[in-house]
């Protein structure tokens, strides 16, 4: 009697529940297994981003062009910038069913690695042909995970450069002479005089000295490889003389003021707006100066660190994965080589639809219309494709020239491809990113004395085991080079 | 069987009181706990969603625990959540229950409730923003402490790198946000006192300190003990956002500010292993209910009427 | 009580309630600080360039204001009504000696305060298994119970409500029912308005529920909303580089002192709400003192 009460109690919540949930969730099971010839398929996508007023809007202008040319509409859901790295990843993990999301970095790696993407080689050569043959080479070999592909990364700048930018208007104040900044040394002169002549300037917008290694993680945590003669043996970056020499120089502008007091918690993001800075140290490509001024209201003016250079970082900031509970990867895969390939849908997808969001000159320029701002602000670097973007009013005209030579130019670094697999040093990553956390901000920023601090920080590494990841860096990679080979 | 029929039939209203409370516990909290087996296993994902991914999964033993006990820092995180979380529920419990008390005698009711309604603000302040609060204190620039220090021509402290004195302004922090929602229990529950004790106090000329000791704390204790003892079943558990942004993620403090939680934050960055941080929650609840078991096993020896079960 | 001593515990209690209040004053007057102000010289409690930029801003998202006040009012509303009943009828059970396996249910509870299922299981049963994704119950359902609300309500039914009062109405031939909200409901007013303070400040206050569950603009409650802005300006700090280069769509996210007048807003109503719950604290003794 009583179990039989409780039965139906139990079954009827349960039914409430569905009941309601049924009211909202349309997602019917009949559009799951669609092709060619039957219903178009629903391509779930998510991708990172405020969610925009008329992404529907759009969207029934997108469905109307791939229903016709690949059979298949597309669902686009997107997940808040600061809401991305814990939602995707729950919902990565749980198993939830949907086609392509968006990923980067060391997110890809290890999603890719613990098999949440699939390996779309065998796509690329057949749905994605057209695709293989538009995007830059060093992509999809810089991208391999364990030899195998698993995403479409943006064809885009494929390198890093990281550049020194002044404030234009103080650098001709003072006519300093930026040909000759090739260090973080050549530096001091400059910010002697603007500590000394402008208040209300902070001579260095909060940066970490920078150390050129080619970091198996990131520029953090103890691992690299050198640009310069060992380029095959990991080392840690810290315990070099160039970190000493670094960190000194760091040290040495903090005390004399030339960084803020709290520069190492400091959490300022120096928005380029407010003119209350000297110089800083960021990525930049083709025509960044143009972009910085005009947002800044003002001048400014960079000085290249480096080379461009092909990193691991560079060539995976943006990739659009296909999930391992894709039910229909083919579909998925010709979507993206689509929205990859073809200029209208690609332009559609990143500006809205001509004359309500955008509007095109005469000369085949684009302006945004007000409604873009408000209700269909999408970012372009997420979507695909740069290449076919059609270019602002205010673009210089040779934009995507400059792009391609600026990739053309760039050097690959020793360990482009190598993605390390940190299994078996798990418990040891640990404790090092804790350790990292600890000195790495204070050094770089020159918080603290490199002559005390320095030998400290790598004496903790040693005690959590970094010499035996970085045995483990080395075996994977000998093994990494001999099969490339 | 025909007993335990009879008894479930002769129990049915209460049974049938405990049910939808039931339903929801085994929906809500039992039936996700299957992903405790995590904790030791290798993560790996599977086409056919969760279930799938987790019976795919290789068992790796005790290697996802490894990392919460390898290190030196393994001594110090320790030692740091056991501490304060020790000075928290002694503090919190004290804190809250003279606040409770003073505010239920205070005089002017309009007074008190104002009171009331003041301190429970901190309760909604992040800790993000709690941070921000702090530091426009202690910032070594624009801080008010070191402006004060300049003016009686005492040196400016480097608050953000010494950390002596870290231990007392969390504890601080942790009280500023803490009294107001701690106490409103135990206000209700002295509001819920019969009146008639107090009287019969009174006519024994009792004063009014008697009466709190005599009357109201005895009144407390059962709240006060069950309390506690769900207190101490976090004792490894910490407030992240106290430990983590209200020293600005300050390297030089971590000797002082690291506990369990924010180390295994940031130990897992770089790792995204949902293994390894299964293995820190299943670790930190197993030893807060080893402890509530002992606890709770003592307070029943003293006195039956009070323990939890 | 002496005069003396009343004046000394109100200067006191007084200080302290001051040390409270003092830093949502603060955000106040950073909501109301320019942005140029707060990148120059950071948060001041006299800012040298005021502005109400951050209101404007505000009113400029009244829409999505004003449908996420909806949306928090009713999963408020509803929420805590629903928790309030499931909790007392569970702990009601559990504090009766009459109910025999009083004592596995209490355990039953309990254990869920300590061992949880994690998030990525959860996800799963409010998702795949219910299918709540995107509906307002997937906002109100996950924290509908809750262990320790059960545990303080039982300490407060074994405590305040005896078993003597309620054997008398048995005799009268009162169902458990009618005894329960008849005598133990009034009973236990200020223990009921506590859960329901405690029930409200939790549904108020909740943001990671949505932020799991929920894609719909239109369904984000208030404090999601804050918390999106929080997150945003975290991530843009952390990707100097891409809010660099995608400035256009970052001009859009406000900034510190919108999150601060958002704080406001989103604080200022609920705060002023527990003089309401106050009140059941007053008349639950009176109650209980007739009864008597």
């Amino acid at each position: 009697m009583m179990k039989k009460k409780l039965g139906i109690i139990l079954a009827s919540v349960l039914a409430a529940g569905t009941l309601l949930s049924a009211c909202s969730s349309k997602d019917s099971s009949t559009s799951e297994k669609g092709g060619k010839n039957g219903e178009p398929y629903e391509i779930k996508w998510y991708t990172i981003g405020t969610p925009q007023k008329d992404t529907e809007k759009v969207f029934a202008e997108v469905n109307k062009y791939t229903k016709e040319k690949i059979n298949a509409t597309v669902k686009m859901t997107q997940i808040d910038w600061g809401d991305w790295a814990q939602k995707s990843q729950v919902m990565i993990n749980s198993g939830e069913p949907f086609d392509i999301i968006f990923t980067n970095g060391t997110d890809y790696v290890q999603n890719a690695q613990k098999g949440a993407f699939l390996a779309i080689d065998d796509l690329l050569e057949n749905e994605g042909k057209a695709l293989k043959e538009v995007i830059n080479p060093d992509f999809l070999e810089g991208n391999k995970v364990d030899g195998k592909l698993y995403g479409i990364p943006a064809n885009k700048e494929v390198a890093r450069q990281d550049v020194y930018t002044f404030n234009k208007r103080l650098v001709d104040k003072y006519n300093f002479d930026l040909s000759k900044v090739k260090t973080l040394q050549d530096l001091e002169p400059m910010l002697k005089t603007i500590k000394e002549n402008e208040s209300g300037v902070t001579p260095i917008a909060t940066f970490k000295a920078p150390l050129r290694f080619d970091y198996v993680f990131n520029n953090e945590m103890p691992f690299a490889f050198p640009f310069e003669g060992d380029t095959d043996t990991v080392i840690n970056p810290f315990d070099t003389d160039a970190a000493m020499t670094q960190f000194e120089t760091m040290h040495k502008y903090y005390k004399a003021g030339y960084l803020k007091e709290d520069a190492a918690t400091s959490k300022d993001s120096w928005p380029m707006d407010v003119e209350n800075w000297f110089v800083r140290i960021g990525g930049s490509q083709p025509y960044a100066d143009l972009l910085w001024s005009r947002s800044a209201k003002y001048e400014v003016v960079s000085v290249p660190v480096e080379q461009p250079t092909i990193v691991n970082d560079s060539v995976s900031g943006s990739i659009q994965a296909i999930s391992a509970t894709s039910k229909n990867p083919e579909k998925a895969m010709e979507f993206l080589t689509l929205l990859n390939t073809d200029p209208y849908l690609r332009n559609l997808v990143d500006k809205g639809i001509e004359d309500v969001h955008y509007k095109k000159n005469e000369d085949g320029t684009i302006e945004d219309l007000p409604a873009r701002i408000e209700s269909y602000n999408m970012p372009s670097y997420s979507l695909g494709n740069h290449f076919i973007l059609n270019l602002y009013k205010e673009d210089p005209k040779d934009k995507w020239e400059k792009f391609k030579e600026f990739n053309a130019s760039a050097v690959k670094a020793p360990s482009l491809g190598f993605k390390f697999n940190s299994d078996p040093v798990r418990s040891e990553l640990a404790s090092i990113t804790n350790i990292s956390k600890e000195f790495y901000p204070a050094l770089a920023t020159g918080s603290v004395d490199p002559e005390e601090y320095l030998p400290k920080f790598n004496e903790k590494l040693k005690e959590a085991g970094v010499e035996k990841v970085l045995k483990e860096i080395q075996k994977q990679h000998d093994e990494w080079k001999s099969s490339k080979e | 069987m025909k007993r335990i029929l009879g008894d479930l039939y002769k129990n049915r209203i209460w049974l049938l009181m405990v049910l939808p409370g039931t339903i929801w516990l085994l929906l809500f909290s039992y039936l996700p706990m299957f992903g405790q087996v995590l904790a030791f296993k290798k993560f790996r994902i599977h086409p056919d969603g969760f279930f799938a991914s987790v019976m795919n999964s290789d068992w790796v033993g005790w290697d996802n625990f490894k990392y919460l006990f390898s290190t030196n820092d393994a001594f110090v995180i320790t030692r740091n959540t056991i501490l304060y979380n020790l000075v928290f529920i002694v503090l919190g419990l004290v804190a809250a229950v003279v606040t409770a008390i003073l505010l239920s005698e205070l005089v002017n009711k309009k007074l008190s409730k104002f009171y009331q309604t003041g301190m429970l603000f901190p309760h909604f302040i992040s800790w993000v923003i709690g941070s921000y609060f702090v530091f426009t204190f202690l910032s070594t620039e624009f801080g008010l402490v070191n402006n004060v220090l300049g003016w009686f021509g005492k040196e400016p402290i480097s608050w953000y790198s010494e950390s002596k004195y870290w231990p007392f302004i969390l504890i601080f922090m942790s009280l500023w946000k803490g009294i107001g929602y701690g106490s409103i229990v135990y206000l209700a529950s002295i509001v819920g006192i019969d009146k008639t004790y107090y009287e019969a106090a009174m006519i024994d000329g009792a004063s009014k300190w008697k009466q709190i000791k005599h009357v109201t704390l005895p009144m407390l204790k059962p709240l006060m003990i069950i309390l506690t003892i769900m207190n101490i079943g976090r004792i490894f558990n910490s407030d992240f956002g106290l430990f983590y942004q209200v020293p600005r993620d300050s390297g030089a403090l971590y000797s002082v500010t690291n506990v369990i939680d924010t180390y295994v934050y940031r130990g897992l960055m770089n790792l995204g292993d949902i293994g390894m941080s299964t293995a820190a929650g299943l670790y930190q609840s197993a030893v807060g209910f080893a402890l509530v078991m002992i606890t709770n096993y003592i307070v029943r020896k003293v006195d039956e009427e009070s323990a939890l079960f | 009580m002496h005069p003396a001593v009343n004046a000394i515990i109100s200067v006191l209690l007084g200080i302290f309630t001051l040390v409270c209040i003092f830093p949502f004053i603060y955000v106040v007057i950073i909501s109301f600080t320019s942005e140029e102000s707060i990148v120059r010289n950071g948060f001041e409690l006299i800012p040298k360039e005021w502005s109400i930029d951050a209101y404007s801003y505000l009113w400029s998202m009244k829409e999505q204001l004003f449908q996420s006040y909806g949306v928090t009012l009713i999963i408020t509303i509803v929420g805590t009504v629903i928790s309030v009943l499931m909790i007392s009828f569970y702990s009601y059970a559990i504090s009766r000696p009459q109910f025999k396996y009083r004592r596995f249910f209490t355990f039953l509870a309990f254990f869920t305060m300590l061992f949880s299922g994690g998030l990525v299981p959860t996800y799963i049963v409010v998702t795949q298994f219910l299918e709540l994704k995107n509906t307002i119950w997937a906002l109100i359902l996950p924290l509908a119970m809750n262990a320790f609300y059960i545990i303080i309500m039982r300490t407060f039914f074994l405590k305040s409500v005896s078993e003597s009062i309620l054997e008398s109405a048995r005799i009268d031939g009162a169902s458990e029912w009618r005894i329960f909200f008849q005598i133990v409901f009034p009973l236990s007013l200020p223990g009921l308005a506590t859960i329901a303070l405690f029930s409200t400040l939790g549904y108020w206050n909740d943001w990671f529920t949505a932020l799991l569950y929920i894609d719909e603009p239109s369904l984000v409650p208030l404090q999601s909303l804050l918390m999106k802005i929080e997150a945003n300006l975290e991530f843009m700090r952390q990707n100097v580089d891409v809010s660099l280069m995608q400035q256009s769509l970052f001009d859009t996210i406000p900034q510190e002192s919108a999150k601060m007048a958002m704080v406001v807003i989103a604080t200022l109503p609920i705060a002023v709400s527990y003089p309401f719950f106050q009140k059941y604290f007053i008349s639950g003794l009176t109650i209980g003192g007739v009864k008597e």
